[in-house]
This record gives structure tokens, C-alpha cells and sequence, in this order.
């Protein structure tokens, strides 16, 4: 259930936002959206992958677990991970546009989101005299990289279908404990295809600003191992 | 005399009574160290529990008892402290006020350049050089309640109800830290070679001994004074309150608590006011030598009013005191903490902090035999005559630049009531602003950033010749400024974090139903 409003400082002068980790605030989540431009940071914990929805258009995210609603950097109500994805430190709060044509970006809140405090704990999103605090302060900024992030990533997407980069995939993922998992559904950057590539190709890709996210993505991969270590620890077997 | 120390006998069951046995208890068993602790508590005798305000040094100190803090602030019904506010102390005009904070000014070598940073930018030295003024005058809380206990975003203590603290302690110390406790009232006392005290007799007969004996026994200083016969300095002719009316007044659901003790100036006097969860202590503190009680109660009753509206009539509790400490604190076997070792008017709450600091002295120095305990307790008897001093000076300090005009106030500021040190300090502080210069011992009770807190905030001199803030400083100031505006978003005020902390308490209540 959702109930998106435009922030105002006048209807939401003293809301509060909960801002710490935890499972009830939203944050057991398998995976969390990702752009290109946010590569650079995910990539450092989190394996990047690729989903397509039913309209074909592709998607990056950044996987936290292997089963729904598995957040394996959520341990107990801390966050276990240097860096927190874009998309879940935004929450509750959304890029929004004006119906206008090219609209400028509104900062959008879901007032039924669970972040929303009820008690008067956490953060206030204006001061009295009205103005954003640091808090709004960094979620705006957020908000805008999310955006601009993800308008960029329609270029970058449709330079990986130019060169059918994509390719689906399947995770088998074997425990100590002996069990299997199959994940299925995902796409992964075709490392084999991009390695053939002419110097003219890579020199496009290059010139176009898309070589980078490649290659953050393709070397994000080496935390799968990690993140079936922690799945591992989870599980009790060290 | 190569006896050990073994056996502690504390004489007295108020609020220094039982932080004594508490922190000696837990002391012995942190270190495993054998020690026999009783304390005596007679039934007939009420205590004080006025004391209603503690420094910062009380979250160590409910540390190191092995209290936790969410227990400590519901079975007390406390509340945060982040420093004091002075109303109508300067003019006693409408804008007169100033904060004293619990967090110290960014540290700097030359506090001439914090002077120079606060003159260079406006508003009150408080605001300019520390984010906890407008903190706590938004009744916000100093930490969230997803913190660790004892940690804060901002410097704090807590207001509380002495009765239920000293409650709270009895429970620990009897169930967790093995005191014994007997109630029965002293009859007398038996005395030792060299008149030290041998054992205690008590009314029903029973005889206690003991190697150390502590007199939590309050004004009465039964064993200090009627034992030992450690003579009373007066410190009145410096310090001349000597009557308070104390009332507890409840509060309405909802409302807001303050986060500091606010002491108002009156024409003979001031009034303090704590805020807990619950109620306010609202108190009358009056020089008998200028107004008389009924004036004082109209004064009290005028201030509740205005504050509570809805408090109705209001029946106060009458408190005479002496003003004054002890020659001796600690003599032969005997030492004297809480109200039988001296007692200053509560203006900033130093009479909690001066037990804590007495029982810290003790255990830090504590003798193993009795060969030894006369030489730490003159130690213990210079550094505590020295506390007393710095109290009676610094107190002194927030009377003596005031520009009221009332009797009172003329002689609060007549030269021949000031401590000497401290008429020697205030000439410096023309030129030199308050420093740890002016503090040179390892111990000193009150920091050089309080002198200042308290000077600047009653507009005392600056000196003339002020340098260039450096650099660092105002980028540390800059920080503070942007630190203001995190703190002031992300700090839930008192009420809620009391109220969400009372909610989860009932919660876990019905879960384990």
C-alpha cells in the first residue's frame, strides 16, 4: 500500500522519517535497483545483475540475498556493508515530476511507507523556519543522482542491446549444508563477447561513457562468493 | 594498626548512602576484593531528597554500578540534563537569560580566540561556540534511543526523583551486590583507640562493628561531627541562601520537558525548576535575611502560576540550611559523605557530584590497612577542602556581576563577601579569559569552559586586546553550526523519547505474559 504526496514544508514541517536498518522499516529486500553512475560504489560489495521486465527494457540491481525478502548485509538492525544502495537510503521518498512536459523533479514521499515515524523518533525533514535540514539535504541529493542515474542508463542499456552484451543466466548456488539453489530470471554482461570486441566498438563504448559500468559490473561478480559465504555463516556453517 | 579494611559500615540510607554502598559493592566485586559492607538505615528518619540534579559524571557512575540505563531513567522517573539556563540573573529584564551546556567548547590553546570568535559573530557565547544551547532549549533529548547506553549525541546528566533513586540503589545493592542492610537507628557509638569508632550500638541492642565507618547521616552528621567532633566552616557570610520551599507540581500528558534546570533570579534569591516525566521540582531559594517566608512562598507561588496554570494551589515543603562544610571530612576511621559532610545551596547541583567524586577519591585511594588510612585521609581532606573552595568561588561567580538593583543583589556583589581567590580572578579575567590556568589541579571539579559559560553568559569583560580566530577555529565552528542543524533534526525531543520508551516497555511487558 502506497500513498505518494509532493513534500511541502508546510504539510510536512514536523514528520519524521526513521532512518535506522531494519527488517520492519523495509529493508529485507533481496536486491535494491542500481544505475550505471552508482556502479562504482555498489561494486565494492554487492554482484551487479541485470533483469528485464515484461516491456524488454533492463534494469541493473544489486543483489543482497538469494531468496525473496533475504537481505544477507542486514544483520539484526545494523547494516553490514560500508555503502547502502541509492534506492533503499531514499526510502520513503521518490523522484516525482511536474505533469508539464520535461517537468522538473518533485521530491515525492509514501506516506504509508513504514519509515514514516509515528512516535516523534527520527529525523525531521525541515527546520521551523522551513528550510530542508542536512538530512532532506542529502535524500535531495539523492535523489537527484538516482535520477539523473537512471536517464542515463537508457543510453547504456541501449548500447548493450546494440551489442547483444546481455546474455540470461543461472546461478546454482551450493551450500555447506549440502542444499542447492537455482536462480533464474537474471542477465549477466557476456565478458566472452566483450572481450572480441573490435577497437572500434570498445573506442564507441568508451567514447559514450558506458565502458567503465561494464567493467564495474563485470568485476562485481567476485562478491557472489562472498555473499554465499555469508549465506553460509547465516545458515551456522562457518 | 596493620589491621586490613575489611568491613564498611555506612551510617544513613538517603541518596549518598546508598550510592556509597552501591559503588563500594561493586567495586569489591569487579576487583575481588573482600569487603564486608553494611548500612544502616534508621526507620524513624526521613530523607532529604531534594537533590534532584546530577552532573554528567553520574552516566560513569551508573556504569560502573552496573545499572542500565533504560532502568535507571523508568524506575526513576528521570529525565535528560544538558546544562542550566540563568533567567533574570544579569538585569532581570525579559531577554536576560543565558546557557550554561554540558559540552565544552572546541578545544583551542588561547581561549582568547574563542572570545574572539563569538564577539567576531554575535548572539551569546554559549550559542556561538556550542550546538547544545538551542539543543535543549527545544526540549530535545541528547541521544536517540537507538544508541548505546550512556552515549549521547551532545554531553548530558539527568534530572530525578531522588526517592526512587535512592530506591532504585537499595534494590541493586541488597539484591546484586551483597549489602547487607539493617534498619534500626544508632544509639551510640563505642570508641576505639584513638578515638576512632569501634562499633555502632543501635536501639535494639545490636552492636555493629567495622574497619571503615561512612556518614551518610545528613545534617545530623552523627558520627562526624557527634563522634568525631569535625568542626563546621561557615561559608555563609559568602553564600547567604539559608531557606528553600521545595514542591513537586505534576504535568499535563504530552507536554514538554525541558532539558536543563532553569534557575530564575528573584529579588532575594532564585528558583530552581527541574522537569521529570512526570512532574516538575519547583523550588524557592531565599536569603532569610531579606525576605521572609511568606514573601517567599508568594514569589514561589507567582513563578508556578505563570509556569503551570493548571497547578492550582501548591503546599511547599519548608527546607532551613546551613551553608558550609566540615574541617574534617575524613577522620581516623571515619568519612563523611553527602549532607553530614557539607551542604551549598543547589545552584549547580553540586551536592550528587560531590558524592560521586568523594566515593571515586575513596576507591581510587583506597587503604588496605589501617596503617595507611591516615595518610590518604589528609589527602582526601586537602583535595575536597580545595572542591569546597572552587564551589563556594564558582557559585559566588554567578552572583557577582549582576546589575540588579535589590538589596539582596547589592550585597551579593559587595566586594567583602568574595572568596580572595576569586576577587583575584575576576580583575584577570579583564585581561585573561577564564583558563585551565586558573585550574591547575589534575582534579578540579568544575572545567575551565564553566567559568566561562557562567562569566561571559553574565557579560563579563573581554579582554581588549582579542587575536584573529585561527583558522581551525572557525572551521570548527562552521562544523558546530552544521552539527546544530543535524542534532536539531535528528534528535526526537524528551517527551517522545520517553513516551516511545515507556511503549516498549509495556510491550515487552505483554510478550512475556
Amino acid at each position: 500500500m502506497t500513498r505518494h504526496a509532493i513534500l511541502t514544508s508546510d504539510e510536512h514541517r514536523d514528520l519524521r522519517v526513521r532512518v535506522e536498518p531494519s527488517a520492519e522499516l523495509g529493508d529485507a529486500v533481496m536486491s535494491a535497483f542500481t544505475v550505471p553512475l552508482e556502479f562504482r560504489r555498489i561494486q565494492h560489495d554487492f554482484p551487479i545483475l541485470f533483469r528485464r521486465d515484461d516491456h524488454g527494457d533492463f534494469s541493473a540491481l544489486a543483489l543482497l540475498g538469494f531468496e525473496t525478502g533475504e537481505n544477507l548485509f542486514l544483520v539484526g538492525d545494523r547494516w553490514d556493508a560500508g555503502y547502502k544502495p541509492l534506492s533503499l537510503s531514499i526510502q520513503p521518498f521518490l523522484v516525482g515530476r511536474s505533469a508539464d512536459a520535461g517537468g522538473s523533479a518533485q521530491v515525492h514521499i509514501d506516506l504509508d511507507h513504514p519509515r514514516i515515524a509515528r512516535n516523534g523518533e527520527g529525523m525531521l525533514l525541515f527546520e521551523q523556519a522551513g528550510q530542508p535540514t542536512p538530512y532532506l539535504e542529502r535524500i535531495s541529493a539523492m535523489l537527484d543522482e538516482l535520477d539523473v542515474g537512471y536517464r542515463a542508463s537508457k543510453a547504456f542499456f541501449a548500447a548493450l542491446n546494440r551489442y547483444d552484451l546481455l546474455e540470461p543466466f543461472a546461478l546454482d548456488v551450493e551450500l555447506r549444508d549440502g542444499s542447492k539453489h537455482r536462480m533464474v530470471g537474471y542477465h549477466l554482461i557476456n565478458e566472452e563477447k566483450l572481450r572480441e570486441f573490435e577497437p572500434g566498438a570498445v573506442a564507441e563504448l568508451h567514447s559514450e561513457g558506458h565502458l567503465m559500468p561494464i567493467f564495474m559490473a563485470l568485476a562485481s561478480l567476485s562478491n557472489l562468493g562472498s555473499l554465499i559465504e555469508r549465506k553460509n555463516r547465516r545458515n551456522g556453517h562457518v | 594498626m596493620g589491621t586490613a579494611v575489611e568491613r564498611i559500615v555506612i551510617a544513613g540510607g538517603g541518596t549518598a548512602g546508598w550510592m556509597s554502598a552501591c559503588r563500594l559493592g561493586a567495586w569489591a566485586s569487579s576487583t575481588r576484593r573482600k569487603l564486608d559492607i553494611t548500612l544502616v538505615e534508621s526507620p524513624d528518619i526521613p530523607t532529604v531528597g531534594v537533590g534532584e540534579g546530577t552532573w554528567p559524571t553520574m552516566r560513569d557512575t551508573l556504569a560502573e554500578i552496573g545499572i542500565d540505563e533504560g532502568e535507571f531513567l523508568r524506575s526513576c522517573d528521570a529525565s535528560f540534563k544538558q546544562g542550566s539556563r540563568f533567567d533574570g540573573w544579569r538585569t532581570g529584564r525579559g531577554d536576560d537569560s543565558y546557557f550554561h551546556p554540558f559540552t565544552p567548547p572546541p578545544a583551542v590553546r588561547d581561549p582568547r580566540q574563542l572570545v574572539a570568535a563569538w564577539k567576531s559573530g554575535g548572539g551569546s557565547f554559549a550559542q556561538a561556540i556550542s550546538a547544545q544551547q538551542d539543543v535543549a532549549q527545544a526540549s530535545l533529548a541528547p541521544r536517540q534511543r537507538s544508541m548505546p547506553p550512556y552515549a549521547g549525541a551532545l554531553n548530558y546528566a539527568y534530572h530525578l526523583d531522588a526517592g526512587k533513586f535512592a530506591e532504585l540503589l537499595r534494590r541493586h545493592a541488597v539484591g546484586l551486590l551483597g549489602v547487607t542492610h539493617i534498619s534500626d537507628t544508632i544509639v551510640s557509638v563505642e570508641a576505639g583507640p584513638d578515638n576512632e569508632i569501634a562499633a555502632i550500638h543501635m536501639r535494639s541492642g545490636r552492636r555493629i562493628t567495622g574497619d571503615l565507618f561512612i556518614d551518610c547521616s545528613g545534617h545530623s552528621a552523627l558520627l562526624i561531627k557527634g563522634h568525631c567532633g569535625s568542626e563546621w566552616i561557615d561559608r555563609s557570610a559568602q553564600l547567604f541562601n539559608d531557606r528553600a520551599l521545595a514542591a513537586q507540581v505534576p504535568v499535563e500528558p504530552g507536554s514538554a520537558i525541558a532539558s536543563q534546570t532553569i534557575a530564575t533570579a528573584h529579588r532575594a534569591g532564585w528558583i530552581w525548576d527541574i522537569a521529570l516525566p512526570g512532574r516538575r521540582g519547583i523550588g524557592c531559594v531565599y536569603s532569610s535575611k531579606f525576605i521572609d517566608d511568606s514573601e517567599a512562598e508568594q514569589i514561589l507561588a507567582n513563578y508556578i502560576a505563570a509556569a503551570l496554570p493548571a497547578a492550582g494551589e501548591v503546599k511547599p515543603r519548608r527546607l532551613a540550611f546551613p551553608t558550609g562544610h566540615r574541617t574534617r571530612f575524613w577522620s581516623g576511621n571515619c568519612l563523611a559523605i553527602g549532607l553530614s559532610s557539607g551542604f551549598i545551596e543547589p545552584l549547580e547541583s553540586s551536592a550528587i557530584v560531590l558524592v560521586e567524586l568523594s566515593l571515586r577519591a575513596l576507591i581510587e585511594n583506597f587503604p588496605s590497612d589501617r596503617a595507611t588510612m591516615g595518610l590518604v585521609a589528609d589527602r582526601f581532606n586537602d583535595l575536597f577542602t580545595t572542591r569546597w573552595d572552587r564551589i563556594v568561588e564558582f557559585l559566588k561567580l554567578h552572583y557577582v556581576l549582576s546589575e540588579r538593583s535589590e538589596p539582596y543583589w547589592q550585597a551579593q556583589r559587595d566586594p567583602t563577601t568574595f572568596p580572595a581567590r576569586l576577587a583575584g580572578l575576576l580583575e584577570l579575567w579583564r585581561q585573561l579569559p577564564p583558563s585551565t590556568y586558573d585550574l591547575p589541579l589534575a582534579e578540579e571539579i568544575f572545567p575551565a569552559a564553566s567559568y566561562q559559560y557562567v562569566y561571559y553568559g553574565m557579560n563579563g569583560a573581554a579582554p581588549a586586546d582579542l587575536p584573529k580566530p585561527g583558522a581551525e577555529l572557525i572551521a570548527q565552528l562552521q562544523e558546530t553550526a552544521q552539527r546544530r542543524r543535524s542534532l536539531l533534526a535528528a534528535l526526537p525531543t524528551n517527551r517522545a523519547y520517553f513516551d516511545a520508551m515507556a511503549a516498549e516497555a509495556s510491550r515487552t511487558l505483554e510478550n512475556q505474559a
